[in-house]
């Protein structure tokens, strides 16, 4: 338990870090995010601060999903101004889910099958 | 004995025991029923939450007073995703042109079909602000939702849409497509449907997943940088 509060307090840091530095250079970025990049980034040379930080990661990203009912009970109470505009959106999100996944997954396997059949292997 | 219960509801934990709760109950549920995509745990809590928020009178606003802890943790959340991309990382930069490319061309092609059928219906552009960050992983979209002024909750229904897309009939347009590399495959889910698709991955194979958390990881990054870019450019 302690290591995980520890782990709690480490995230919040380098959110809040982030914060910081989205203050001090004006990006249009989430702290939260500047915070992930930052333990990416110092992750990658130290794993002892990724090992300090799995004992809550881990269970917040098991439990990520409980973190959006909140919110989606916010947009269920307010679905009138969903239906309005339902045709557009769903012709937006399905025709972006469809495009994307066909281009991601055709594309990534052409590329991955072009280097496989070059000498280097994995 | 009304008195009693109205005690008990408006007490300032009910809401999160509620939600707790729901989501315990529906996730035991979806175990129960052999794990149906369209039965997604978050979906089915959602909707009994609301019922029950419905039923005893409580309000929105009271109800976010409760769950205000959930929402502070989407920060901590959001920087703990940075794990799985460390822990695929090998893997990642040995192709890491093919990721790049991918990644870019991906984003490109998802913008420009959600920019362009929703110009093409002539819809305002509160609700282009709303359908642009449904394309990354939720926690992430609040925030950018939040930053280029959309409507957070509906951001939160469409990108869990995706979601649902990628885990119902994603891997059956994958092999329409004749995409069998599990990386690929795990990847364009990650992509497109974030956690509920990476999740979904994950039960496929573990590098699948390993690639689908990173797909969801840098492509919230690229559109963290790109769509506040995006939605000053589409709208007036």
């Amino acid at each position: 338990m302690p290591a995980a509060l520890a782990a709690l307090a480490l995230l919040l840091g380098l959110q809040l870090l982030g914060t910081l530095l989205v203050e001090l250079t004006g990006l249009p970025v989430p702290g939260a995010v500047v915070g992930l990049v930052v333990l990416l980034a110092v992750g990658a040379r130290h794993r002892g601060l990724v090992a300090r930080a799995q004992p809550a990661a881990d269970p917040l990203l098991r439990h990520l999903q409980l973190l959006f009912i909140p919110p989606g009970v916010g947009a269920l109470t307010q679905l009138s101004a969903l239906a309005e505009n339902a045709a557009p959106l769903a012709v937006a999100v399905v025709g972006s889910f469809a495009a994307g996944l066909v281009v991601a997954g055709v594309l990534l396997q052409a590329l991955l099958r072009r280097r496989a059949s070059a000498p280097v292997t994995s | 004995m009304n008195a009693v219960v109205s005690a008990v509801v408006h007490a300032p934990g009910f809401g999160l025991a509620l939600t707790l709760a729901a989501y315990l109950g529906a996730d035991a549920l979806h175990r129960r029923l052999g794990r149906p995509a369209l039965l997604a745990p978050v979906l089915v809590a959602m909707i009994a939450v609301t019922v029950v928020l419905e039923v005893l009178g409580v309000g929105y606003d009271e109800y976010l007073a409760s769950v205000s802890v959930l929402t502070l943790l989407l920060g901590p959340a959001t920087v703990a995703l940075a794990l799985p991309l460390l822990r695929s990382g090998a893997a990642l930069l040995a192709d890491r042109a093919a990721v790049l490319i991918t990644l870019l061309v991906t984003g490109t092609v998802s913008v420009a079909v959600t920019v362009g059928s929703l110009v093409a219906f002539g819809v305002e552009d509160e609700v282009l602000l709303t359908a642009l960050p449904r394309s990354v992983t939720t926690p992430v979209a609040l925030t950018v939702g939040a930053t280029i002024g959309a409507d957070t909750t509906l951001v939160v229904v469409l990108t869990l849409v995706s979601g649902v897309l990628g885990a119902t009939v994603g891997p059956w347009v994958l092999d329409r497509v004749r995409v069998d590399d599990g990386r690929a495959r795990g990847f364009a889910l990650g992509a497109v449907s974030h956690g509920i698709g990476t999740a979904r991955a994950l039960a496929h194979s573990h590098a699948a997943g390993g690639w689908s958390s990173a797909a969801m990881v840098l492509n919230a990054l690229l559109m963290t940088v790109t769509l506040p870019v995006a939605a000053a450019a589409f709208t007036g």
